[in-house]
């Protein structure tokens, strides 16, 4: 037998480094340490880009087989698929065309209007197009990322949306990605305007199980809430631009015992299955700032999640 | 060197093909989650087994330090809590070390079975430390997850150990 052919080594005997239980004592600190930093103070994000960045090449590579499998999937679509589709893509625009002929009039006679009633104009913001690229595996979560960072001027806490409505808000950039929290997430809660009643709510993701919904909380038992209510954003929260189709109400839940309906919603974008979506700027810098608070206590409240209104 | 009866003399392992093993493991993982599984909790986390597999057999080159930062690299790849995938595979690494003097002595299967409480360990530290950072519980479908990874322990071990079980000195008999 050649020499070589076995671990001939022998075992380190005097200098065997730190032992296990210290290394684990140590490693278990620090990752302690990082989660702490993570959740409450918002120092450990370059941390997170620079790893993401060293990642980011290997997660483009396996990236690769779902992009070939699905690019393979696309060339093999009948051409009668195509075909219907394109037919239903005109039937939309006629329809849309016509509407947003309408709209040009409409923001107009608005302008003129509110400019009668001496209201403060609209604000309009501006988007980026962008693709979904994958779940974010995290179960305990409801999150996707997409393919525009910060490179592309993404900011944080932007909305994002699809051609039904609102799927969720940027919560994370890194240079060439992004991480969008959905409006199913059970962390995600947002303003919503009733458009039959005008009654405002907060409808808050409802990610348990399997159930990829939303719920409309802290409406009473009696308020005027029907099934098949259309829920908008309010634009209250400074995120989101008002007028948003958000969802629509599946089921009122009133019980005798309790304050408050329990009201579950449907999302109408594709929250889940989302693949070309917008990300629009920020309305926040565009609105008027907050008026100064009289109470210390109030400037802790702001600075939690920019999603809660 | 003392061995279990019937165990074959192997080659010593190649630090770059340890290496590689790991990172083809994360890739992997990768691959899984973005094409196939989405965020399915019951996924089989193949860098997890791949780490055990490497602290039993090669305890000198991969330890809880390289478990740490392949963590760190699953959270981020997750955009999970920074450092959650890091302490349970540091605690899933030191168990490994623990028990790697024993495990050998017996035969595949019985490792299979010695493994699984690992497995199972480091996804109750993922689990709980979610729990208490307040995130959504994602179904009794996560405790699957151990169980598939325990299930590819025999598959791991060939694969892993076969360059390793090459012919010392390879003839026109025995090429490889």
């Amino acid at each position: 037998m050649p020499l070589g052919t076995l671990d001939r080594a022998p075992p380190p005997f005097f200098r065997q480094g730190p032992s296990a239980l210290s290394k684990l004592a140590v490693f278990s600190a620090l990752a302690l340490f990082l989660m702490v930093a993570d959740v409450r103070f918002q120092i450990i994000q370059p941390l997170r880009v620079a790893l993401g960045v060293v990642l980011y090449p290997a997660q483009w590579l396996a990236m690769q087989p779902a992009r070939l499998a699905g690019a393979t999937g696309d060339y093999f679509i009948s051409l009668s698929t195509a075909q219907t589709d394109k037919e239903a893509a005109y039937k939309r625009l006629g329809l849309q065309s016509l509407k947003a002929n309408q709209v040009d009039q409409l923001l107009l006679e608005n302008q003129r209007l509110r400019k009668l009633l001496e209201l403060r104009s609209r604000v309009q913001s501006s988007g980026i197009a962008a693709q979904v690229i994958y779940d974010a595996a995290d179960p305990f979560t409801r999150k996707v990322v997409v393919d525009k960072g910060a490179l592309q001027q993404v900011k944080v806490g932007s909305p994002v949306l699809d051609e039904a409505g609102v799927i969720g808000q940027v919560t994370r950039v890194y240079p060439l990605v992004s991480e969008v929290t959905l409006i199913t997430d059970s962390d995600h809660a947002m303003p919503v305007l009733n458009t039959r009643t005008g009654a405002r709510g907060v409808a808050f993701g409802d990610g348990g199980g399997h159930a990829d919904a939303l719920e409309l909380r802290y409406m009473a038992s009696n308020a005027d809430v029907a099934v098949g209510d259309q829920l908008t954003t309010s634009g209250v929260d400074g995120v989101y631009p008002p007028g948003l189709p958000v969802a629509r109400v599946e089921k009122v839940d009133r019980r005798v015992d309790a304050v408050f309906a329990r009201i579950y919603c449907v999302p109408l974008a594709l929250v889940s299955g989302a693949s070309h979506v917008l990300i629009l700027d920020p309305i926040t810098p565009l609105i008027p700032p907050r008026p100064a608070a009289d109470g210390a206590a109030d400037g802790k409240a702001d600075s939690k999640k920019e999603a809660r209104p | 060197m003392i061995m279990r009866q019937g165990q074959q003399l192997l080659l010593p392992a190649n630090p770059l093909f340890v290496w590689g093993s790991m990172v083809g493991a994360l890739l992997l993982n990768m691959t899984l989650n973005i094409g196939i599984l989405g965020r399915a909790a019951w996924a089989p986390d193949l860098l997890a087994v791949a780490l055990v597999f490497w602290t039993v057999h090669q305890p000198l080159r991969v330890s809880i330090g390289a478990a740490f930062v392949f963590g760190l690299l699953m959270d981020v790849h997750q955009g999970a809590l920074l450092g959650q995938h890091a302490l349970a595979y540091t605690v899933l690494s030191f168990f490994a070390i623990t028990i790697h003097r024993r495990l050998l002595w017996f035969p595949v299967m019985a490792q299979t079975a010695q493994v699984l409480p690992l497995f199972l360990a480091a996804h109750t530290v993922g689990l709980s430390l979610r729990m208490v950072s307040g995130g959504t519980f994602p179904g009794f479908s996560l405790f699957l997850a151990p169980l598939l990874e325990a299930a590819l322990w025999p598959l791991v071990t060939l694969v892993l150990l076969a360059p390793q079980r090459r012919a010392p000195d390879p003839d026109a008999n025995r090429p490889l």
